[in-house]
């Protein structure tokens, strides 16, 4: 093959045309029925041009930031979580201009006026709903500058403050607007127009605002959302709350006129319930080419990819131990509890075990040293993890908050809820600012919400008919002055600092090289060698003929923990030795719960 | 060269309407027209099964029919129109009739023929309206399968309503007249925007090219109502992660006010594009709506009694019937996640197919629904029982007994806020009426409920009298509730009395009471232990060791048992006397009556052993049914008592006799090994004579066979 006549990354649309004539004319004159909207040849090309050739990297990532300079109908790339699915969409897919047939594909508009040729075959396409991945850390965002100590310093001063710090948007970018536009309307825009920012900045004030309206008031420069149309990949490929990142053909209409327009017809249309086509929202639209799940190694830049050698992880668990020891203010006990939470993730769902799922309630926190000691952990474990949030406990939020995603069908649309959140994500509440009063409904549900979240990882959602239950990966780290009945977490561990310990700010490449760490030791293989297992049944009757009121939680716990404790040596088997850890781990902390 | 075709199809059509017969021979169509003919139905629903039973079956046309079924149904609409038999009786004129008189009469005098908008459109002289309806056989689609290949073809789906528009005219037949020529103008509507005629086209009018003025007649136009309505996938149909699909349905004439938010239907129409008008048309571009033109409505059945199998069900049940564990393997498939608790799911099997009501002739009734009550410590998966119970009855209902809502269990009189009338408002035990109910946390119930729950049980209804409203609901539900002890954990140095905190009016109403206990027993912990660390190893949860039925089988065949009513022969009642009467004598020895023996409990076996009936899809209650019964029965009491068992009830033979049992069973197993067996009965607490013993005393009773050299068992399959 000879190099394309065609600029796959300017002009994807006449890449596209190219192999459809081609595939057309090629053979004994095909007819384009029999492709039935499958590919035909499109893909390779551009498989080819972006992963042999690494075009991969001159596609620019679609952002706020890019939106401004990027042309329609160009290749772009978009990384978002899969919101909502707003189901198939019918279109002409090819249809015949005269003698010549024409394809549709990748395409919202047709190029070649379309008569009323009865030559015309429908194709269909899946509309996704994306939007930018909610609590995303920033430095998971490729193109900006490592603004590492910047951060950790102006946000260990306050709390108000750190919260602007962790919106989704970049310092850099906040600098940058302000000189271009008024600062206040931009900053009011993002506190009081937009619910779906970070959940801290939606507090009790902003909390209750999340109307039927919100989710396509599309307003906040800072959050771009986008409707990506899939044409060739089978449907149990991508699913909600999927982290994927697109590559496809852009269009977007900037003729604001037109959509004004469209918002009356659609006022009176609304009335007769006509289904809206998506095309009036008002985001980009991205015509998927291909697509790739996101995992965490994706988003770590700089550090290489390497094979995990024991020495190498040993070494990098034990700067990060002495880390976390920093952080918790020399608690070690607590500290390698933290080290397994913040490798745990759910592995396996088997009817009421969970496999890998390790919650943490930090007990004995009052308001007081959470403002020292939360807010240094959730700073570090941002730094660390590439999706977190946080959740202020206070009644008033638990009574106001939509924490479920919910099905409106004013608009068939799914509203996001706080607890909407793609897998692997890390949640920390903070119960420690929850006084006594009553919940009214929406708190019972609220709480019940939080409730299955960390026992049975999953969210219910709530489709008004019905409720569909959603597995959910999320780890929680609760901090709690008693423990938490609200959130009942695996692991309650009373937390005991024994000095105030300045943290000292840990350089890049060591934050790298743990980043890195936590993402490659929790996708490792592990298994129980059969002699171990006897070793451990026998354990576990053992301590439960001793102590009745141990149970299958607690067997499970046991378990989760040996898994966490081997892989984060990077060893994939139990060994005696972690075993004894796990137990003398276990011990310390009754101790501490007596 | 297409519509000589069609032209065809009509004739193909006209023959089908007037030579098809039903099974009874009847002209079915032809007695439908006769009914339309006299005003007394609109809707012509031609079935597409009976098309396809029809005895001159042209393959090719049910293929045209299925594919292009909205052509067609005006094809059919015209056949009928031809068809259409004089009325053989009197109807009352309406406006419409006057107007189509007077319009007959002056077609004749001015048609000129030639212009088509003076042509009367057949639509606005039917006063039926034609429906097609996807044969009522086969799987229904879910949202997600109707691609844009079924475009324009009939299909069938189910799904949720969830919206529901206002009804509203439509416009069919757009009437004008012309203030010139005075003559009418039709115009055939077939979108929902059209584009009014402002000339008059007739040929007067353009000869003399005077271009009247049309002025449009609502009077004279003909109006469909018309009714919009989504409809989602059912949850149980999205696969997982997805979220549900949901799909614009459009009702028309007769189908309009069919379905409210919330109804589960199954639909069947035409899977139709909208064609977008104007602006819109540009803006979309390339895409197009879709939507479904429906042609019937069915709303699913959520009774056992209206339960309609599908044909492969059918022959599913008939299988599993002759099978002979079918007991056992039902019992089993109830929550098949949870280990054990066999007795206990057996029970709650009963409860789903509960006995027959009887109604004497004095009017008195006999419930036939059997209460079970399930008590244990937290942690012992009841709440899971429970759920899996409410999910495989088809009308169940899942409560607390603190409630939800201000309703509570029973019912509640409200005040409207708007009209400030006062309304009744029925509560869980109301809503389960003909299904179950489930109450967790029965213990916690509000102390009015608990009274009320008196009259539910025994009675079946819900009696109130409450600001000026007194009436009386029905409540006929199967109740299952479960309750902690009094102290939260099962105390054993305290009376099962004392640590049941319901009082005994109540609970002798329960026709079982179970009580599960997370006992210290080596073997489960050891159970327990290798469970998790399997789980953890392998990251799934151990095999079953079976394959259990899906819960639409469970419910399939539940529903087809229910159908029976099976009664007690002459030659048990005696058996069943001296059951009873035995059980009494038993517990006036004893010095400690541990339960409360009464009339109930009579009445109990003999639902029970009706139930066992039931399954076995007999209408006679055989002895076995009994004896199951009361072996149920004395299990549930030994639940309860278990300290006791080695010294008052349950004798160690039996109890031996039904470990062994057990173990086969679920080992699935005829054969047991001596050693096995001695291995078993041990860690129970039995020893080798005891077990001897009891191989003797089963195998005179034919009930096994022991091998006379190695003591191996084997169980004559009964």
């Amino acid at each position: 093959m000879g190099g394309p006549p065609y600029d796959c990354l300017a002009n994807p649309l006449g890449a596209v045309r190219l192999t459809f004539e081609k595939a057309i004319g090629s053979g004994t004159q095909t007819h384009p029925s029999a492709f039935d909207g499958k590919d035909w040849g499109a893909l390779d090309v551009f498989r080819h041009f972006l992963f042999q050739e690494s075009g991969l990297s001159q596609v620019p990532i679609l952002n706020p930031k890019t939106m401004r300079w990027v042309r329609p109908y160009t290749l772009v790339r978009y990384r978002g979580m899969i919101q909502d699915m707003l189901g198939n969409e019918i279109y002409a897919g090819a249809y015949k201009d005269g003698y010549l047939w024409r394809t549709n594909k990748f395409m919202d508009i047709s190029q070649y006026p379309m008569g009323s040729s009865p030559d015309m075959c429908v194709w269909e396409r899946r509309l996704l709903y994306c939007v930018p991945v909610p609590g995303q850390s920033s430095w998971t965002e490729p193109s900006c500058e490592m603004n590492l100590n910047q951060g950790m310093d102006q946000s260990s001063q306050n709390r108000g403050k750190r919260r602007r710090m962790d919106d989704e948007d970049d310092p850099m970018d906040v600098v940058h607007d302000d000189e271009v536009k008024s600062s206040p309307t931009t900053k009011k825009m993002r506190e009081d127009g937009f619910p779906f920012s970070s959940p801290e900045s939606r507090d009790s004030k902003t909390g209750s605002s999340c109307t039927s309206m919100a989710t396509f008031q599309y307003v906040d420069k800072d959050y771009l959302p986008c409707l990506v149309k899939i044409y060739d990949s089978p449907e149990s490929e991508l699913k909600l709350n999927d982290v994927v990142e697109f590559i496809g053909v852009l269009s977007f209409d900037s003729e604001l006129a037109l959509e004004k327009d469209d918002e009356l017809s659609n006022n009176f249309y609304d009335d007769a319930l006509v289904y809206l086509p998506p095309n009036k929202l008002q985001v980009p639209r991205l015509h998927c080419i291909i697509h790739r799940k996101l995992a965490v190694h994706d988003f770590l830049q700089g550090f290489p990819i390497m094979e995990p050698k024991p020495h190498l992880v040993k070494e990098i668990r034990e700067a990060l131990f002495r880390h976390l020891t920093a952080v918790l203010g020399n608690d070690g006990v607590a500290a390698h509890f933290m080290l397994l939470h913040l490798l745990s993730k759910v592995h396996a769902r088997a009817f009421d075990v969970f496999v890998g799922k390790l919650s943490l309630n930090l007990i004995g926190l009052s308001k007081e040293s959470v403002s020292v000691f939360g807010i240094r952990l959730s700073q570090a474990v941002k730094n660390l993890l590439p999706f977190t949030h946080c959740i202020p406990l206070t009644l008033e939020y638990l009574n106001t908050a939509s924490l479920a995603p919910k099905r409106d069908y004013q608009t068939n649309r799914l509203i996001r809820g706080v607890l909407q959140l793609p897998e692997g994500s890390h949640l920390m509440v903070d119960e420690t600012q929850l006084e006594s009063g009553t919940l009214n409904s929406k708190g019972i549900e609220n709480t019940k919400l939080l409730k299955n979240l960390v026992e049975f990882q999953k969210v219910e959602y709530d489709f008004q008919y019905c409720k569909m239950e959603m597995a959910a990966d999320v780890q929680l780290l609760i901090f709690s002055e008693g423990k938490s009945n609200i959130v009942p977490a695996d692991v309650v561990i009373p937390f005991q600092p024994s000095s105030l310990g300045s943290s000292e700010i840990p350089v890049a490449e060591a934050v790298e090289a743990w980043r890195w760490y936590l993402a490659t030791v929790q996708s490792l293989p592990y298994s129980i060698g059969s002699e171990m297992q006897k070793e451990v049944e026998d354990d576990l009757v053992a301590a439960r003929q001793a102590d009745r009121s141990l149970g299958s939680q607690d067997f499970n716990r046991w378990m989760t923990m040996a898994r966490l404790v081997s892989t984060s040596f990077g060893e994939t088997s139990l060994s005696m030795e972690h075993w004894q850890m796990v137990k003398e781990l276990e011990r310390l902390r009754m101790e501490r719960l007596k | 060269m297409k519509d000589l075709d069609f032209n065809a199809d009509k004739v193909l059509a006209k023959e089908f309407l007037s030579n098809f017969a039903d099974a009874t021979g009847e002209a079915k169509y032809m007695n439908i027209l006769q009914d339309v003919a006299n005003h007394k139905i609109r809707a012509v629903q031609i079935d597409l099964e009976d098309l396809f039973n029809y005895k001159d079956l042209d393959e090719e046309f049910l293929r045209r029919v299925t594919e292009n079924t909205r052509r067609y149904i005006g094809i059919f609409a015209g056949a009928i129109d031809e068809l259409l038999p004089e009325p053989t009786e009197a109807f009352p004129d309406d406006d419409h009739d006057i107007l189509m008189t007077q319009r007959a009469e002056d077609g004749t005098n001015n048609a000129d023929g030639s212009d088509p908008h003076q042509k009367m459109p057949p639509e606005i002289k039917r006063y039926y309206e034609v429906y097609i309806r996807a044969p009522s056989k086969g799987r229904a689609f879910t949202i997600r399968e109707v691609k844009a290949s079924y475009i324009g073809q009939l299909v069938k789906i189910s799904g949720i309503v969830t919206r529901c528009s206002d009804v509203k005219p439509l416009m069919q037949v757009a009437v004008y007249t012309c203030e010139e020529c005075g003559y009418e103008i039709y115009q055939d509507v077939t979108a929902r925007v059209f584009m009014p005629l402002f000339e008059c086209p007739s040929k007067r009018c353009s000869v003399n090219k005077t271009k009247g003025n049309l002025i449009l007649q609502l009077r004279a136009s003909k109006f469909l109502k018309f009714q919009e309505a989504k409809i989602q996938e059912l949850a149980e149909h999205v696969p997982k992660g997805h979220i549900p699909r949901s799909m614009t349905v459009h009702f028309r004439g007769e189908l309009t006010r069919k379905v409210a938010p919330g109804d589960v239907v199954e639909l069947s129409g035409i899977f139709l594009p909208i064609p977008y008008t104007g602006f819109r048309a540009m803006r979309a571009g390339l895409v197009a709506d879709t939507y479904l033109e429906a042609m019937s409505v069915t709303h699913f059945k959520k009774k056992y009694e209206e339960y309609e199998l599908r044909g492969d069900e059918e022959e599913q049940i008939a299988r599993l019937a002759e099978d002979g564990d079918i007991y056992n393997k039902l019992a089993r498939s109830l929550a098949p996640e949870i280990y054990g608790h066999e007795d206990v799911k057996k029970a709650l099997l009963l409860l789903l197919v509960g006995a027959p009501h009887r109604k004497l002739k004095d009017g008195m009734k006999i419930r036939g629904d059997l209460h079970i009550c399930l008590m244990g410590d937290p942690g012992v998966a009841k709440s899971q029982l429970l759920k899996h119970i409410i999910n495989v009855a088809p009308r169940g209902v899942y409560t607390t007994g603190r409630g939800s809502s201000g309703v509570g269990l029973t019912a509640a009189v409200q005040k409207d806020p708007v009209t400030n009338e006062m309304v009744l408002e029925g509560g869980a035990l109301v809503l389960a009426d003909m299904g179950i109910c489930a109450i967790d946390e029965f213990d916690k119930m509000d102390e009015s409920d608990r009274t009320a729950i008196h009259e539910v049980m025994e009675q079946q209804t819900v009696s109130i009298a409450k600001a000026g409203i007194t009436t009386s609901l029905n409540a006929r539900t199967a109740l299952l509730a479960a309750a902690n002890p009094a102290w939260g954990r099962y105390d054993l140095r305290r009376t099962p009395a004392e640590n049941i905190n319901l009082p005994p009016a109540l609970l002798s109403r329960f026709d079982l009471l179970w009580l599960i206990l997370d006992r210290a027993d080596m073997d489960s912990d050891l159970e327990m232990a290798r469970h998790v660390v399997y789980v953890h190893q392998n990251k799934e949860s151990p095999a079953l060791g079976f394959t259990p039925l899906e819960p639409s089988v469970l419910r399939a065949y539940i529903s087809a048992a229910r159908r029976l009513s099976p009664y007690v022969p002459k030659e048990l009642e005696e058996y069943i006397a001296t059951a009873y009467s035995s059980i009494r004598q038993e517990e006036a020895k004893s010095n400690t009556p541990h339960s409360y023996t009464t009339v109930r409990t009579l009445l109990s076996i003999l639902r029970i052993s009706a139930a066992l009936a039931r399954l076995r899809f007999s209408e006679t209650v055989a002895q076995s049914d009994v004896d199951e019964a009361l072996r149920l029965m004395q299990m549930s009491k030994f639940s309860l008592y278990s300290d006791d068992r080695q010294k008052s009830g349950l004798d160690a033979i039996s109890d031996i006799y039904s470990i062994l049992r057990d173990e086969a069973a679920r080992a699935n197993k005829m054969d047991v090994s001596y050693a096995h067996a001695l291995n078993w009965i041990s860690r129970k607490g039995y020893g080798e004579a005891q077990l001897k013993e009891c191989l003797e005393e089963y195998a005179a009773l034919n009930v096994w066979q022991i091998h006379p050299h190695t003591f191996d068992i084997r169980f004559i399959d009964a």
